[in-house]
Parts: structure tokens; sequence; C-alpha cells
């Protein structure tokens, strides 16, 4: 007889695939649905963007236990990279979003190396010099054009030059990648390393997981993601600088779009980048001037569901999901 | 930053001394993290912003109602106790069972918030903070030095050992120390631990209204101000292991002195990337820090 919980899960597994689906769909569709602006094309291309770094942090913070506060490190990796290549080399956007993830891989992969003894909030700490370190050498190093950047001519992907409307589909496509390598993963026997890293280091390594391996194997993989990301970012302005790599601001942002949605569920990553990337438009949709507003807001929300869901959106709204069919008198299964 | 004595080209114990200064202000900051991360495993974010609301609020007490400056001070110091005890129950006691990242999460939606409401009251310009003390430099030891730095630095060595007599000899100090060291015995020996974090989190708005008005004559007034400092005190706290408030003294004033040493030799720019070099440096060798311990946990 099948256990309750398994197949209560299994429908689960199944609602979010169809979920899944359906946010694919949709986003297909969007911008060619009636009364969509091309800004609001834009808006939908920078959530992707926040989405697929977010899932590189979920990677490392949410499966392998690692939190990291700087990842907008990796996402300056992927996007000089990129950035020269396209400069220099002529590469289309394609092969750019390849040399960023190898390159950002190769850095995350030496960065696990130099941190393979780090965990908690030194890993954190840690992660944030990355950040600062890397923003140091994007203004510093000559080849990097700190301050006045890189300006790059229009995206173009296997001959063809696309606009905007293009970009999106890219990024999406991108997406979809990435989605799909992350949901592998977590099934797979690395995935399942990395979360016994993660739920308990001695434990896994006395049940012969290789730490270092593991390790940086996931910051590689982590800053891979990310760097796609960083791509993404560099070509959607079409324009490379200290003055926006250099933030820290952005590794914090992806961290808390992960905490947010969920660390370790899938559908996570793209709740949270939701929250982080579309919260400021939300609020000037309402109010005026929002300037400090925003970041009152920003604050209070994110506490608000810290409080009400600490395991993140998606696990907060599975449980109230269960919670309404228990009062409601429904099956659970 | 602008700094008093500092006009002529970088001399060694110039730099050393103004090092010690600064430093001195960031050990108050990291002793405060180190504080309120030992007994709540709390990272607090926060704790920049609740010196940067007392260096405003200090500053309004003296421009719009003409306190005097040990009278500002004072009222900043109980403001920002209030503001420490204020974000422990309002916030903190609510997901007080979580784990760090969420705690950690938590406080940087605090930052957020003093942010906003700092730049709603006061406007995001920066303001100049009141000079208290007579801006010619003396000479210490060779280097010059304002007046302005010594006393931050009497004040800051004056806390230090106010805080060592509070361990050290008072019941209420001993009693954080046991929570520190095991919450849960702590409580069986009944020790009231809630009250304790309250204490905690109203020490940590102590010694923030100290930082942050100490520093105010230096660096200007802005919901910003803090932010690098911060970051910091939360570099140095971990020089001491996240767990030893000597050890985030020392590492206060080493990244004082060698930022300095940095700026003066290197050039301005590689003054915040200093303190993340030493740690990540420290980190790959120590990656409990200098004075960390390693907490032994079941399997």
């Amino acid at each position: 007889m099948a256990d309750i919980n398994a197949a209560f899960k299994a429908k689960m597994v199944q609602r979010k695939w169809a979920a899944m689906g359906v946010l694919f769909l949709a986003a297909v569709i969007f911008p060619m649905a009636p009364g969509v602006e091309s800004w609001m094309a834009s808006e939908a291309t920078l959530i992707i963007m926040y989405i697929m770094a977010a899932q590189g942090v979920s990677i490392l913070t949410g499966y392998t236990g690692l939190v990291t506060v700087g990842h907008g490190g990796f996402l300056a990796v992927g996007a000089y990279a990129s950035a020269l290549s396209t400069k220099y080399l002529g590469t289309d956007l394609i092969t750019g979003m390849f040399v960023g993830a190898a390159m950002s891989a190769f850095v995350g992969w030496a960065l696990g190396l130099v941190f393979l003894r780090l965990s908690g909030a030194f890993m954190a700490i840690g992660t944030l010099g990355f950040a600062f370190f890397v923003g140091t050498v994007v203004n510093n190093v000559p080849i990097f054009e700190g301050r006045e950047g890189i300006s790059l001519p229009k995206n173009h992907v296997i001959g063809f030059e696309i606009g905007d409307i293009g970009f999106y589909y890219t990024a999406l496509a991108a997406l979809g990648v990435t989605t799909l390598f992350v949901s592998l993963l977590v099934r797979s026997g690395v995935g399942r390393a990395f979360m016994a890293l993660r739920d308990s280091e001695k434990a896994a390594e006395a049940s012969g997981v290789n730490r270092v391996f593991y390790r940086t194997l996931a910051f590689s993989l982590s800053a891979a993601v990310t760097g796609v990301a960083g791509v993404l970012f560099a070509h959607y302005v079409n324009y490379v600088s200290s003055e926006v790599f250099a933030d820290i601001w952005y590794s914090v942002d992806f961290l808390v779009a992960t905490v947010v949605g969920g660390s370790a569920v899938l559908l996570g990553p793209f709740v949270g980048g939701l929250f982080v990337a579309f919260l400021p438009t939300f609020i000037e949709l309402f109010v005026d001037q929002p300037g400090d507003l925003a970041f009152i807001i920003k604050g209070g929300a994110l506490i608000f569901v810290l409080i009400v869901a600490p395991a993140g959106v998606v696990v907060g709204l599975v449980q109230l999901f269960r919670w309404l069919r228990g009062k409601l008198g429904g099956d659970t299964q | 930053m602008r700094s008093f004595g500092e006009w002529e080209s970088p001399v060694f114990g110039q730099l050393l001394i103004s090092g010690l200064a600064t430093g001195s202000l960031y050990a108050l900051t990291a002793v405060a993290v180190v504080v309120v991360f030992r007994n709540t495993r709390t990272i607090n974010l926060a704790q920049g912003d609740f010196s940067m609301i007392g260096a405003f609020v200090a500053l309004v007490l003296i421009k719009s109602f003409a306190f005097n400056y040990y009278f500002a001070l004072a009222g900043s110091v109980v403001f920002c106790i209030g503001l420490g005890i204020l974000a422990e129950r309002v916030v903190m006691r609510q997901i007080a069972d979580s784990d760090w990242l969420t705690l950690f999460t938590a406080t940087l939606g605090m930052y957020y918030i003093l942010h906003g409401v700092a730049g709603h009251f006061w406007g995001r310009d920066t303001k100049a903070f009141p000079l208290t003390f007579d801006p010619t430099p003396i000479n210490v030891f060779g280097g010059i030095i304002s007046q302005g730095h010594v006393v931050n630095m009497a004040w800051a060595a004056a806390i230090g050992l106010v805080l060592f007599i509070f361990f050290k000899y008072t019941k209420q100090g001993i009693a954080m120390r046991a929570v520190t060291d095991d919450p849960e015995t702590a409580a069986l020996m009944g020790i009231p631990v809630r009250f304790i974090v309250l204490l905690t989190w109203g020490m940590a708005g102590f010694l923030a209204a100290f930082a942050g008005v100490l520093i105010a004559p230096i660096i200007y007034v802005s919901p910003e101000m803090m932010d690098e400092v911060l970051i910091k005190g939360y570099v140095a706290a971990v020089f001491g292991g996240l767990y030893s408030i000597p050890g985030a003294i020392i590492g206060a004033l080493l990244i004082g002195i060698c930022e300095n040493l940095a700026g003066g030799y290197l050039g301005s720019h590689f003054k915040t990337v200093t303190a993340f070099a030493m740690i990540v440096l420290l980190l790959a060798f120590r990656p409990h820090g200098l004075f960390g311990i390693q907490k032994r946990r079941e399997v």
C-alpha cells in the first residue's frame, strides 16, 4: 500500500511541473499579448536575470548549505568575460554565455578551494570579501576599463541581430536551460552529495562523500549559473562598467531572493527573483516618489516574509495550501 | 573620509597613530557584533544603522534643541538603547528559533528600514557634525594627531574597561557569559535568558550610540555613513572568531592601522579592500578567526 506522504508528494511534484509549464507558456506568450508594452518586456527580462542569478545562489546556499554574500562577483566575472570576448573576438551572445559560464566556473572552483575550510558566518564574510575583491580588480586593472566601462555592439545571435524582444526570448531560453540543469542536478548523485554535505558534513564524509571534490564542484556550478546571468546583465544594456558590477548590493539582493523564495526549492528563485527585481517597480506603481519609502517597504516585506514563512514563500504557500485543504475537510492526498 | 592632521605626505608614525584612532572606533562596532552574535547567533547587519540613527539623533539634539555635546551624547545613548530593545522585541523575538541565515536576513530587513527612515526624516545628503574639540593637532610620539582622535580613543578605552568590569564582576555580566557558553544550562540554573537577550540588544544600542556620535565629526552624517564602518567592524569581529571581544578589538585596531598604511602608501581606493584582503588571508589559514573556538557538535 502506497505511503500517504509519498502519494501526496507525487501529486505536489506533478503540480509543480504543471505550474512551471504554465509559467513558461505564459512567459513565451507574454510579449505578444495585447496591452503589453515594450518596457514590460524589458522589466520581464530583468526579472529573468535575477531569477537565474538566484538559481546560482541556491545551488551553493540552498543545496550545499554554504551561505554566499558574494555572488555579485560571479555576475561580474561572467559579464566581463563575455564583454571582452564580444569586444575583442566579435563573438555572439550565445558564445558569450558559454564563455561567461566557463570563466565563472573556473573562478568559482578556485574560490571553493581557497574557502575550503570555511562555513557559516565565516563563509559569508569570505564571499563578501570576494565580491569586494572582484570590484577592486574591475576598477583598477586597465583591461576592464573601470568606471568608463566597455560599450558593446548590438546583440546578435548566430549572425542575426536581435532587439529587445529577441533578447527577452534568448534570456528565457537560457533560463529554461538553467532551470532544467538545476532540477537534474538536485535529483542526481551530485545533488545528493551536496545535500549530504549541507545536512551534516562529518556524516557525509564518513559515508564517503569527498568533501574537497564536491565543495569545489558546488562552487563551480553555482558560479557558472550566476555567471550566465552576468552575461545577460552585460548585454541587457550593452555596457559593462565597474560602477554597476563593483556594486556589492547585487550579492545581497541575490541572497535575499534565494532566502525569500526558498533556498532549496526549485520554484524558490522564481518567487525570490520576482520579489527582488519587481519590488521597486511595484512600489512605483502606487507611490509617486518612492525613494526612502521603497527602502522601508523592502525591509518590512523582508521581515514579514521571514516571520511568516521562514523556509521561504514557496514552502510557506505549500503549507498554507495543506492547512486550507485540511480545514475545508478535503483529502490531503 | 576627512581626517584631522593628515594634511602632509604619509609618515609611518602618523599613519599608525591615526589608524589606532579610527580602529578604536571600529572596535565599538566590532564588539557589539560579537556580543550579539555569541548570545543570539545573530549577525546584526543593522548595527551600523543603529549608530547612524544615534549620530542623527545627537545632531538633531545639538542643532534643533541646542543641547550641549555631552547631553546630546547621553540622549543618543538612551535613544539607541531603546532602539536596540525595540529591534529585539518587535523583530528578533518573533524568529528567535530560526537558523542563522534567517536571523541575518532579518537584520538586513532592519537595515533597509532604518536607511529608509533616516532618509525620510533627515534627507539623503551628507551633513557636517559640529566639531566639539579644537582641531589643532598635538604631537604624540612623533605623530601628529588631533584632540578629537585622542578623545575618541579615550572613550573607546573607557568603554572597554567598563565592559571588562561588567563581564567579570557584575551579576548580569556573568549571567550573560553563562548564556553565551550554554543557554540551556543557563536557563536551568535560573538565569532569565530572555532578559539577557534583551540586555544584549540594549548593549548593542549602547555601543552603537558611541560609535556613531564619536565618528560623526570624521565622516559626515548621512544614511550611508556607517555602511563601510559596519563592514570593517564585521571583519574585525571575524578576527576574533565572532566570539572573543579582545580579538575583535585587536582586529579592529589592526584594520585601522593597515588600511591607513595601505591608503597612505598605495592610494586611498585600496582602503576598504585591505580589510578584506586581511580577513580572507586570515580565514584561509585560520577558518575560525584568530581566537575563534571550534564547538564540538554531534553528528
